[in-house]
């Protein structure tokens, strides 16, 4: 099947709106920073703004207090810190899929999507990156994390998951944030040749670095971003495998599991999708893209969501079933213990959010239907938090030695701490949605009819009809 | 594929003992009601230096005493630190180099020696004296916590007339006038009041004032005295004296509601002892225990029968007419009466038959012990059993009082507030003690103290006593006064001063030195007066002098003495028949008031690490409760945290409910010392107040008591919670008889991997330090708790804290419940009604290959090269990925910093200045952010390496065995710890690495912990089980 095929002749639907065109797209898209800020952006604004504030308290409280204003403790080391930091990794990965991976492998309906993914896992990785920075106990010296040449000789110890963690999640940062950037720099510059006054010239002129859209630059673009997708998706697999060897390496039945890897991955993505849905759905709706992004993106990200979440669902079975066939008593007890102990609770909130509610989309009717599809993201995105409390807390707080065993109570701080993480999130994407083109202008333009090199060779009057049949046959 | 085998686990066998910790967790382990579930699912820890010449090393105290609160000044700028080098040093103070000075504490009646060490001038740390008997180099842990009392920043600075600063001439100027107005009568209505004492000075001193004054009455009250014990001894031999126990020599051991190795006098002495006849083999040692609720002993014990107070002399009774009954000729001492006594209802045959058949067996090497708690007719019963069996002078001996004036304390206290009611009382001096806090309710003394014209009041707080008297005077710390002390086998230590006060205080012979007249009121004077015999010259006696000090003994333990003998008539006057009482029932409940293990009567309330330190047995900690049973608390339909009103009369008292298992039924354990008004900032308000319910004619227990639920409900902390032990390895035990059989069962429970190491095997070829902690002789007495705290500068974080799991220990003791499942049905109420206990201290096993080093992305936890596993503080950023993989939770986290978040905010943002003082310079003080453990005492081990390094010449040698000790180690009075290099094959640590009982906990993990553990073995009777 040829990549340049027309879609309808591969069996596809149109990935935009029939009536779509190249001007249809620039407007639609380009409007959103050239015109005043609806009053729901605003709202919404302000609403995000006011909880980064009550992250920077509660930051703030945490630095000049110390680690106890949270409600970790021993034996739950780790509690609400490390469950965000896990959520938001796992979060930032659907963006990198979606923009490299499914670039890889020529999957179209990604256009009207890939952006607005990246700029999550952009975000997301910034909230992630805010908790292991702060969540250890004195922050003023979180630099003896870097290898930085010194004369007492002291290096990181490279045995430690934990400094791998720091390697693999600041390349993935690096790597999204060139990935995203070189993506928007055609787009960049259409926002520059659009502008009507001279600071937003100068700005997205700036930002566009000097693209004229000649032949050679596109030449150069189109090679730099197809290497920087083929550096993003193996960091898809690695970061969040590095991620799950802080547990996986660990001693701590729950923990020290081989499952973990793959498992995190799937999860990642899982979670990954379900925030990309949520948000769409609501920039969407507000900002009228029913043209770009279309039942098919929505019907097609649910069915990855049924995938993974059933990936997952095998992998909480699968860790089960090893606990028993393994014969270890400390494992054993540990899996009992998440369903049936004192953290009930969070296990089958995790496992009705994670596996039951996903089964919803076996059916047609139930994954194309918006509300439905709004409100299992939701519930994904719950859950999801919750595997990563559930895998953390209930596997801490009961570990080998009865008498050390206890309970984790979240403080006022874990609560703000996290609402705030939300608030710095969504401050963030606000102000992306506002300023920079949520939608890959340029890439969406390559999916119309009119992107096709062979459009309008053929005008015989079904001229609409894009898949003709000897357009078919010539795809070959 | 991997060729390891997998462990295999065999799940608990049938018949397998069921470990669990509470009663909650129990239920949640057993219960099929959901509904129960989910209401507990949410549920939620040497020998003395040389001895200097006394008057220079004072002076130096003094002026170190200044330098070190100049050096502590500190405003809200940085603080400026003025060094005053030492322009002519003292004669044997060396900078950094510890010293150690012999000094004495009274231990409820029992003088236990001590070497205190000493930082340039600073005490900073608690040892026993070796060379003291009633020591032998061990401690308790109140002895261990005694170094905070010192450091106490509530400590009354200075006297006060109404609650007014005044300067000491101020005072003296008072007392002097008070005492002028009573020179003409002798004395007539002048009182003081005073604790039981076993100072030579002070029984001097008194004869002094009585001289002076001949009509002055001198009484005596103590919260928690001996009366009982003494009057018993009295009754039984004519004259006061002290049962003094030889536990070593004892096989088989019965106590009568004596807390032998906790709380009555001479627990280290007992538990030392104790602890030598413990050892698993064919002569271990046999424990039986009576008691209503759990102690320290109790939890030791073989057997135990959980029985109201108020049968405990039934109890006796019915077993001294079974030893009638069986060897008439022996026990003819006994009146023919006590033939007919029975059982009180609920005693098992076998406890009547087995255990009086058992202490026949070993006759002479038996003992009886009665404990304080129990009327004197018992302790006559005790010592004419002793006696007929052959006991008196093996296992048991008696020591004739040092004060044989001293009275039955209430008996004395009612005849004085009575004296007060009738306006016979013009002046009264109290020294020591808080009779306004703990006299019994019924004498109404508080009412009565603020009546009398001139009161002069003695204690180290302005406490609730102080608060009603018209002038109070600071007491001074033990370790700031001179004073002596007779031990209960008979030998005398002199108290010497490690620091001058450190606030305007007076001990209670300098004041009584005051009111003799006594040609000099210091304390120095005072006691030398009182040891110089007549005739023996100065120059002689400073000799002795010296001596004692450097030692620690002045005069040593009496061996032979003079026979006592149980009076036949006094016999049988003691057990006259009395009416047993109604029934023990939901209206009808005893109430037993205890001797708290920490605060005792409250005399240690303000001291941050008892607070904070968990009750042995209920892991409760910053409170005290009611304990009740389990069938008492369904009955009465209570649970664990609510609120009790508990009446007795026209009396009552509100205090939180405990349901504990072990506790006798019907029976209500009371611990006294709680609920204090006046502590200070660490005391006031913690617990409650149970004098309330207290009267002078039943000090210890009263039945005739119901219970009333509040509503109200009350949050208690504990260190250790909700969990069974789930079938886990983790406290291994067997029976003398299992272990006979199978000498290493506990290897064979908790195996090592069985598979080759991954990497090369690291050698250590210097020193190889290692620990065991023998399970079968540790009491979980909690004073390893303490010295480890003392000697590494461990914060106390507060009720709050403790409640969010954040306590600091580095040394825990924890404790697990044990119920056969031979009981039969797991919902038998017997099974956790009446549990046997298992402790096990835990602190850092220093793991060869330690899961927490190589999860440390900075390296601030690594190996040493002798194998430690060590923390480098200023390394470490906090990532608690260390204590997350550490399969023992015993790496502790400074979640907030501690010293300063203090419970003495808010008043001090700060550590207080005194509290400083305390800290051991050779340990860092760890700020918020840091993770911290045991290091196995890391500067003990480097202070005697220095040391062996440096001696023989220079050239050096290698530490010896038992040359270094751990805090912990060094503390243990069961001597359980023991430490030292393995790399030493004749070391006592290498042959005990070799033990049968030996194992690893958790081995199977491949950690490689370098401390092992001992299983515990118990001893029980044959003829008790089935």
């Amino acid at each position: 099947m040829s990549f340049h095929a027309p879609i309808r002749a591969i069996g596809e639907k149109d990935l935009v709106a029939p009536k779509s065109s190249f001007r249809s797209i620039t407007e639609a898209v380009s409007r959103v920073s050239e015109t005043p800020a609806p009053k729901g952006w605003w709202i919404a604004f302000l609403t995000a703004l006011s909880f980064t504030g009550v992250l920077g308290l509660a930051v703030g409280y945490l630095f000049w207090r110390g680690i106890g204003v949270w409600g970790n403790n021993s034996p739950v080391a780790w509690a609400w810190d490390i469950t965000n930091f896990v959520w938001w990794v796992g979060i930032g990965h659907a963006g990198t899929l979606i923009s490299a991976v499914l670039f890889l492998f020529r999957q179209k309906w990604r256009t009207s999507i890939n952006r607005f993914a990246e700029a999550m896992t952009i975000f997301a990785v910034i909230c992630a990156l805010l908790f292991p920075g702060i969540h250890v106990g004195r922050v003023w010296h979180a630099y003896y994390l870097f290898p930085i040449p010194n004369q007492m000789g002291a290096w990181p110890n490279f045995k430690s998951p934990l400094l791998w963690d720091v390697f693999a999640v600041s390349t993935y940062f690096t790597v999204s944030l060139l990935f995203w950037y070189v993506g928007l720099i055609p787009d960049f510059a259409t926002l520059r040749d659009r502008a009507k006054n001279a600071t937003r010239r100068f700005s997205y002129g700036f930002l566009a670095l000097g693209w004229r859209g000649s032949n050679r630059h596109w030449q150069t673009y189109e090679r730099a971003y197809m290497i920087l997708a083929a550096l993003s998706t193996p960091l898809v697999l690695s970061v969040h495998s590095v991620v799950s060897f802080d547990f996986a390496t660990s001693v701590e039945p729950g923990w020290h599991t081989t499952i973990f890897p793959p498992y995190f991955v799937a999860g990642a993505v899982f979670s990954g999708f379900a925030m990309v849905m949520t948000l769409l759905l609501i920039a969407r709706a507000v900002f009228k893209l029913t043209d770009l992004v279309t039942m098919t993106h929505i019907e097609l990200m649910n069915k990855i969501m049924l995938a993974t979440g059933t990936l997952v669902g095998y992998a909480y079975a699968m860790e089960f079933f090893i606990a028993w066939y393994s014969g270890n008593q400390y494992e054993r007890y540990v899996f009992i213990n998440r369903a049936t102990g004192p953290y009930a609770w969070a296990y089958w909130i995790m496992i009705t959010c994670n596996v039951i509610s996903p089964q919803l989309f076996w059916s047609k009717r139930l994954r194309t239907n918006i509300p439905l599809s709004f409100v299992v993201s939701i519930f994904i995105n719950i859950g999801m938090w919750f595997e990563r409390f559930v895998i953390i807390v209930t596997s801490l707080h009961r570990d080998f030695v009865p008498s050390s065993w206890g309970y984790f109570h979240p403080t006022l701080i874990d609560i703000g701490t996290y609402l705030g993480s939300l608030g710095l999130f969504f401050t963030l994407f606000l102000l992306f949605l506002r300023w920079v083109p949520m939608i890959a202008i340029a890439e969406l333009k390559s999916v119309l009819p009119e992107a096709s090199p062979h459009h309008g060779e053929h005008q015989d009057g079904a001229s609409e009809e894009h898949g003709t049949p000897a357009l078919a046959a010539e795809g070959n | 594929m991997t060729r390891r085998k997998p462990y295999e686990f065999e799940g608990p066998a049938p018949d397998a003992a069921v470990y669990w910790t509470s009663l909650d967790d129990y239920t949640l382990q057993h219960s099929d009601d959901p509904a129960a579930r989910d209401h507990l699912a949410p549920e939620f820890l040497p020998s003395a230096l040389d001895f200097s010449d006394g008057v220079s090393r004072r002076s130096f105290m003094t002026l170190m005493g200044a330098a070190v609160a100049l050096g502590t000044l500190e405003g809200c700028r940085r603080p400026v630190d003025k060094i005053v080098p030492y322009a002519r040093q003292p004669e044997d103070v060396a900078v950094n180099v510890t010293s150690y000075y012999a000094t004495v504490l009274d231990r409820r009646g029992e003088g236990l020696g001590l070497l205190v060490e000493s930082h340039e001038g600073r005490p900073t740390k608690v040892e026993g004296n070796p060379d003291h008997t009633a020591s032998h180099g061990k401690t308790d842990l109140l002895a261990q916590a005694s170094v905070l009392d010192l450091y106490d920043p509530d400590r009354a600075r200075r006297p006060s007339e109404g609650g007014v600063d005044k300067t000491y001439a101020d005072f003296e100027a008072a007392l002097h006038g008070a005492l002028e107005a009573h020179g003409g009568n002798g004395g007539t209505g002048l009182r003081v009041l005073a604790q039981p004492s076993i100072s030579p000075t002070f029984v001097r001193l008194r004869q002094a004032v009585l001289r002076r004054f001949p009509s002055a009455r001198f009484h005596t009250w103590s919260a928690a005295s001996n009366s009982n014990a003494r009057e018993g001894a009295r009754l039984a031999f004519g004259q006061p004296a002290l049962p003094v126990y030889t536990l070593e020599r004892a096989r088989v051991v019965l106590s009568l509601d004596a807390d032998l190795l906790q709380t009555e006098a001479g627990a280290v002495r007992n538990t030392r002892g104790f602890a030598q006849g413990r050892r698993p083999g064919s002569d271990m040692n046999r424990l039986y225990v009576v008691e209503p609720t759990f102690t320290t002993t109790g939890a030791t014990a073989d057997h135990r029968l959980r029985l109201a107070a108020r049968d405990v002399e039934g109890y006796a009774l019915a077993l001294a007419a079974e030893l009638l009954r069986t060897h008439p000729a022996e026990f003819a001492v006994l009146p023919g009466s006590v033939a007919s006594a029975h059982a009180p209802e609920g005693v098992p045959a076998k406890w009547i038959a087995a255990v009086a058949r058992d202490l026949w067996t070993h006759r002479g090497a038996s003992l009886i012990a009665a404990g304080s708690r129990q009327p004197p007719s018992l302790h006559v019963l005790v010592h004419a059993l002793n006696q007929a069996l052959g006991n008196a002078g093996e296992t048991v001996r008696y020591v004739p009082a040092v004060d044989a004036d001293e009275r039955d304390s209430a008996g004395d206290l009612r005849d004085l507030t009575q004296a007060i009611g009738a306006g016979q009382v013009q002046t009264l001096i109290v020294l020591g003690g808080n009779p306004a806090y703990d006299a019994p309710a019924d004498l109404g003394f508080a009412e009565k103290l603020r009546g009398i014209a001139h009161s002069f009041v003695l204690s180290s707080h302005r406490d609730e006593t102080a608060a009603l008297a018209k002038w109070h005077v600071p007491l001074a710390h033990d370790f700031e006064v001179w004073g002596d002390a007779q031990s209960l086998d008979g030998a005398v230590a002199v108290r010497q001063p490690l620091i001058s006060p450190l606030f305007m205080a007076r001990s209670e012979i300098e004041v009584l030195g005051l009111v003799a007249n006594a040609p000099s009121a210091q304390g120095h004077d005072l006691v030398r007066e009182t040891h110089q015999a007549p005739g023996v010259p100065t120059v002689l006696f400073d000799r002795q002098w010296r001596r004692a000090l450097n030692r620690g003994v002045l005069v040593e333990a009496a061996t032979g003495g003079p026979a006592f003998t149980v009076q036949a008539a006094a016999l049988a006057q003691a057990l006259t028949p009395r009416t047993a009482g109604a029934a023990l029932g939901s209206g009808n409940l005893e109430v037993n008031f205890l001797v708290d293990a920490k605060l005792v009567d409250g005399r240690h309330a303000n001291n941050a690490w008892l607070q904070e330190l968990p009750d042995p047995v209920t892991k409760i900690c910053w409170d005290n409760a009611a304990y009740l049973s389990p069938a008492t608390a369904q009955a009465l339909g209570v649970t664990g945290g609510d609120v009790l009103r508990v009446t007795k009369g026209s009396r009552s008292i509100e205090i939180v409910a405990w349901v504990l298992p072990g506790q006798a039924d019907w029976s209500l354990g009371l611990p006294l010392g709680w609920g204090r008004t006046h502590a200070g900032r660490v005391g006031s308000h913690r617990g409650f107040d149970v004098n309330g319910l207290r009267a002078s004619d039943a000090l210890w227990f009263v039945d005739g008591v119901t219970v009333a639920k509040t509503g109200a409900r009350y949050a208690l902390s504990q260190t250790q919670d909700h969990h069974q032990m789930e079938g886990r390895p983790i406290a291994v035990e067997a029976t003398l008889a299992e272990f006979e059989s199978t000498p290493n069962f506990a290897a064979l429970r908790s195996p090592s991997p069985r598979t080759l190491p991954l990497w090369r095997e690291v050698h250590y070829d210097g020193y190889r330090w290692g620990m065991t902690i023998d399970l079968a002789s540790c009491t979980g007495c909690n004073t390893c708790v303490v010295a480890c705290q003392s000697e590494n500068n461990i914060p106390v974080v507060g009720k709050e804290q403790v409640a969010r799991g954040r306590e600091m220990h580095w040394i825990r003791v924890d404790r697990y419940f044990v119920s056969p499942r031979a009981h039969g049905n797991d919902r038998d109420p017997e099974a956790t009604s009446d549990p046997a206990v298992a402790f096990q201290p835990l602190a850092c096993v220093q793991c060869e290959n330690a899961p927490c080093e190589n999860v440390c992305p900075v390296n601030a936890t690594v190996h040493s090269p002798e194998g430690l596993n060590e923390m480098a503080y200023n390394r470490c950023i906090g990532t608690r990925y260390c204590a997350n993989n550490c399969p023992y939770k015993v790496r502790r986290f400074n979640y907030l910093n501690w010293h300063n978040d203090s419970v003495y905010q808010p008043e001090d943002s700060d550590v207080p200045e005194t509290v400083r003082m305390q800290m051991n310079p050779n340990v860092t003080v760890r700020f918020r952010g840091v993770m911290e453990k045991c290091t196995y005492c890391v500067q003990r081990i480097q202070g005697r390496k220095i040391e062996a390094n440096r001696s023989n010449g220079g050239h050096g040698r290698r530490v010896a065995d038992g040359e270094l000790m751990t805090a912990c180690q060094q503390a243990c009075p069961a001597d359980a710890i023991v430490f030292g290099d393995l790399n030493d094959r004749q070391s006592r640590i290498s042959q005990l690495h070799q033990n049968d009982r030996r194992y690893a906990l958790l081995g199977e993990l491949g950690v490689k912990p370098r401390t092992l553990y001992l299983a515990k073995v118990r001893n029980p009777n044959p003829e008790m089980l089935g």
